[in-house]
């Protein structure tokens, strides 16, 4: 009872902080509100059993990837940016598309029986889950079966460092 | 089985549509990537969900590694929108025609 009170509050949370950091017209109040929403994601990963990607949600969306956002809010200097129209002149039209694809999200899985989805889940993944806590699988899991798709996600990562000092860096040598 | 699943689904299908709303009407070309992030976190959350409902790790690991991408994609972003700023100050995406036929 409790814990659906929790992701109650949670979901609630993270529905208006989403509506209020897309909407917010100064750059930075967007980012504080992204935060929250990051924060109350984690929270509802806890609930969902997975305590690792809480972590790293903290730890790389809120406290990595959101402080870069905010220092290029920051750097880029937009002091107009208030008075400007923080929609475009096709807002209508974009809002039809989020609703439209919510509802249709929604439709989708209105018939869905919910106990007829566990039927796909394979028998030994389940015993293996049963054992111990999630993060010694999860790394078990990440050295192990997917050990190639885990070092291709490093390949992409330093693929994306060089390609952003790349760009960051041409428009400063041609000037 | 706490939470059910069909609320999580629901719940993702909201924040997916509050983020594609931002993505598509949002002038400024920052806010237009945060937006970005925020549906990769509605989708982390129905991913989540599902590994959970289904007791198998796999969309755990999903999800981790769209954190990853989604990192990579905002450090090559960024990069991008330093370099715009710096031939032509400003973030509204409405005045980038140089590229318009």
């Amino acid at each position: 009872m409790i814990t659906q009170a929790i992701f109650a509050y949670m979901a609630a949370a993270s529905v208006g902080s989403a509506i209020l950091a897309v909407t917010r017209k100064n750059p930075v109040h967007s980012m504080l509100w992204v935060l929250a929403l990051f924060l109350h994601m984690a929270g509802m990963f806890l609930l969902l059993d997975a305590e690792f990607l809480a972590a790293v949600q903290i730890i790389v969306y809120a406290g990595a990837i959101l402080i870069f956002y905010l220092f290029v809010v920051m750097l880029l200097n937009l002091p107009d940016e208030e008075a400007r129209p923080r929609f475009g002149r096709h807002w209508p039209f974009a809002a039809a598309v989020g609703v439209s694809f919510a509802g249709l999200a929604w439709l989708a899985l209105a018939p869905t029986p919910d106990p007829d989805i566990g039927r796909f889940a394979t028998p030994s993944a389940v015993a293996e889950r049963s054992q111990i806590g999630t993060i010694a699988e999860l790394g078990e899991a990440l050295f192990g079966p997917y050990a190639l798709p885990f070092e291709m996600a490093s390949l992409v990562l330093l693929a994306a460092i060089v390609g952003a000092i790349v760009v960051a860096k041409r428009g400063q040598l041609s000037s | 089985m706490i939470v059910p699943m069909s609320t999580v689904l629901a719940l993702s299908a909201v924040l997916f549509g509050i983020g594609a709303f931002g993505f598509l009407a949002r002038r400024n070309i920052i806010l237009m990537l945060v937006s970005a992030e925020v549906m990769l976190n509605a989708v982390n959350l129905s991913l989540v969900g599902f590994s959970q409902h289904l007791d198998d790790l796999r969309g755990q690991i999903l999800a981790l590694f769209v954190i990853a991408v989604a990192a990579a994609e905002a450090a090559v972003g960024l990069g991008l929108i330093i370099a715009l700023n710096r031939n032509r100050p400003g973030a509204g995406v409405d005045e980038l025609t140089e590229l318009k036929w």
